[in-house]
């Protein structure tokens, strides 16, 4: 039984005391943990998906929501382009690849996307059962939604027309068969139903006679056509050729997804203040209970004085106790931040389909130990002052 | 044990104190009669260095304590000297066999349950020995604080006023209880009081 053992003893001799000063600690630290964790996975997922797209050109309409629906597929496209104009586009000597994607249907919610086999390669998708479509109506499912809807290898089924799952309007004409599931690659295709472009003509074309299935094919259309550069310059010279010359447009995933991160941007940079601001006044909490405890204990400071405990004994005591009190609010508030990421991945899973990775100790969380740390430390020593200039004497002879 | 010379002493607001010389013997007894307000707490701080003189020689089992820096001396003090205070000082988050096992440790850092059994046996808090310090009688404090003051076997034992709330009977009991333990430990007892009760229960007197 040294010094640990009654700083411990007096750490637990005010229960309230510990109770409000951890929670305080743990509420600050969980927040700041949680928001640095969550923006920087959104920011993750949200660069994963537009990694493999340089310019994805699509109806004129609002560039991004363009992006979202063409790259992120989370909103609804801005309207279809003709095929040969796009065609047109993926002759250009600055574009690298361009693959078309066209869509408008689902599956119990889920989006079925007409596209080529070069999308796969783009996302570095792979097949974890099965093979990869090569007639229409094959489809290959991501991994995510062979799990939520149960879908295997042969399974057959009807599309709905729209991108939201309706229950009516349903194409009963052509069923899609699944021949392929991909393995999970944690972007934006484990939440897809692919199949080729023909599929989606198809399935649309049931409305037409078939006489006039050949005037139709004359004005094929697709969604957007999404284009990796070939050259550097394309990023100067396309976007703006696009747009000007042609009813299309052109826009750039990067830059409209730093501008929708910059409108987000403001409402994280609020949270982490006010987690911040709680960080300082837990603190703050932190520097004047053990204040007040010196305060309190002044006359057991001095008598421990009187054993032989030097100056630096007192010091080691009480920082001990507010040391122990930072490194346990810490501990708990980092699980309490993974505890909440846990219920947030649950959360945007089943609405968005983006399960968050419940991460181990970050970089990140290494910086916020050391926050606490030094803020500890900092309401250590201003508390403890009263230490050094402890007149033992008046001390214990004063009632 | 103690040797004292032309000792003085002033506060800042303006009191200021002349000591008579000590000279004590090894293991022998010492009364310092006094008033209230002639400075006899002063005094045992200075003794113990609590308190630097601001003239004077204090040797201590022929350590001269006004020359030690303040770590030094308040390891001189933890080993060798036990002080009684009389307001009584605890630790008061822990049980009473925790606070005689506290003083054990500092500054050697060895306990001796042998010793602390025997101690609390004598002094009667065996059946307390386990609770807080707080929920003991007055009495049982007092007795503690005796403890506190000589279970590490100090070579100097320093009572401030020890009997000055205590009834006649009490008085005796007390003051025989300490010079038992100071002679069970091999210690110098020096008690400093204003009770004249205790005058005829020692032979050595210095009166302030």
């Amino acid at each position: 039984m040294r010094l640990e053992f009654l700083a411990y003893r007096n750490m637990v001799s005010k229960p309230m005391n510990l109770v409000f000063n951890l929670l305080l600690l743990v509420l600050s630290v969980s927040l700041v943990s949680f928001i640095l964790e969550l923006s920087k996975q959104v920011n993750g997922q949200l660069e994963k998906n537009i990694a493999p797209v340089d310019l994805v050109i699509g109806a004129k309409g609002s560039p991004l929501q363009l992006v979202l629906s063409s790259v992120l597929h989370i909103d609804a496209p801005t309207g279809n382009i003709e095929l040969k104009e796009a065609e047109k586009i993926m002759q250009h000597p600055f574009v690298g690849s361009a693959i078309p994607v066209a869509y408008g249907d689902n599956y119990k919610g889920y989006r079925i996307v007409g596209t080529s086999l070069n999308y796969f390669d783009r996302y570095n998708a792979s097949i974890d059962q099965g093979r990869f479509f090569d007639k229409p109506f094959e489809v290959v499912v991501g991994s995510a939604v062979s799990e939520k809807l149960n879908l295997t290898l042969g399974d057959a089924f009807f599309s709905s027309h729209g991108l939201v799952a309706a229950g009516k309007d349903v194409h009963e004409e052509h069923a899609f068969t699944v021949v392929g599931v991909l393995a999970p690659t944690g972007s934006v295709l484990d939440k897809l139903l692919i199949s080729n472009i023909e599929s989606v003509w198809k399935a649309h074309a049931h409305d037409d006679d078939e006489n006039e299935r050949e005037h139709h094919e004359e004005k094929l259309e697709i969604t957007a056509l999404l284009v990796k550069f070939k050259s550097p310059l394309g990023l100067v010279q396309l976007p703006r050729t696009i747009n000007q010359n042609t009813s299309m447009q052109a826009a750039l995933p990067r830059f409209e997804i730093q501008r929708l991160e910059s409108f987000m941007g403001a409402g994280v940079k609020a949270i982490n203040s006010i987690a911040l601001a709680v960080l300082l006044v837990s603190g703050l909490s932190i520097l004047l209970s053990l204040a007040r405890a010196v305060r309190e204990r002044r006359k057991e400071l001095a008598l421990l004085r009187t054993y032989g405990v030097t100056t630096k004994g007192l010091f080691y005591l009480v920082f001990l106790e507010g040391l122990s009190l930072a490194v346990l609010g810490y501990l708990l508030g980092w699980l309490l931040s993974r505890l909440a990421l846990l219920f947030a991945s649950k959360q945007l899973s089943s609405s968005f389909g983006y399960p968050l990775e419940i991460s181990g100790f970050q970089e990140a969380d290494l910086y916020l130990f050391g926050a606490t740390i030094f803020i500890a430390f900092l309401a250590i020593c201003f508390a403890s002052s009263a230490i050094f200039t402890l007149n033992i004497s008046k001390t214990l002879s004063d009632e | 044990m103690i040797t004292t010379k032309g000792l003085w002493f002033d506060y800042p607001e303006g009191d200021s104190f002349a000591f008579p010389d000590i000279a004590l013997e090894e293991k022998k007894h010492l009364l310092i009669l006094g008033p209230s307000g002639i400075g006899k707490t002063t005094l045992l701080h200075l003794l113990c260095g609590l308190l630097p003189p601001k003239s004077g020689e204090i040797y201590i089992d022929g350590t001269d304590v006004t020359a030690l820096n303040r770590k030094a001396l308040d390891l001189f003090r933890g080993q060798n000297i036990g002080v009684i205070f009389q307001h009584y000082h605890y630790i008061k988050s822990l049980t009473v066999e925790e606070n005689l096992k506290l003083r054990q440790l500092f500054p050697k850092g060895e306990e001796d349950q042998v010793r602390r059994l025997a101690l609390v046996d004598r002094l009667g808090l065996k059946n307390v020995l386990n609770h807080k310090v707080g929920q003991l009688s007055q009495g049982q404090k007092q007795r503690l604080a005796i403890g506190l003051g000589l279970i590490h076997r100090p070579k100097l034992i320093l009572a401030d006023e020890p009997t000055s709330n205590l009834d006649d009977e009490n008085c005796a009991a007390v003051i025989s209880l300490l010079k038992e333990e100071a002679e069970l430990c091999g210690s110098s007892l020096t008690i400093i009081t204003h009770d004249q009760r205790v005058k005829e229960l020692f032979k050595n007197h210095i009166v302030l």
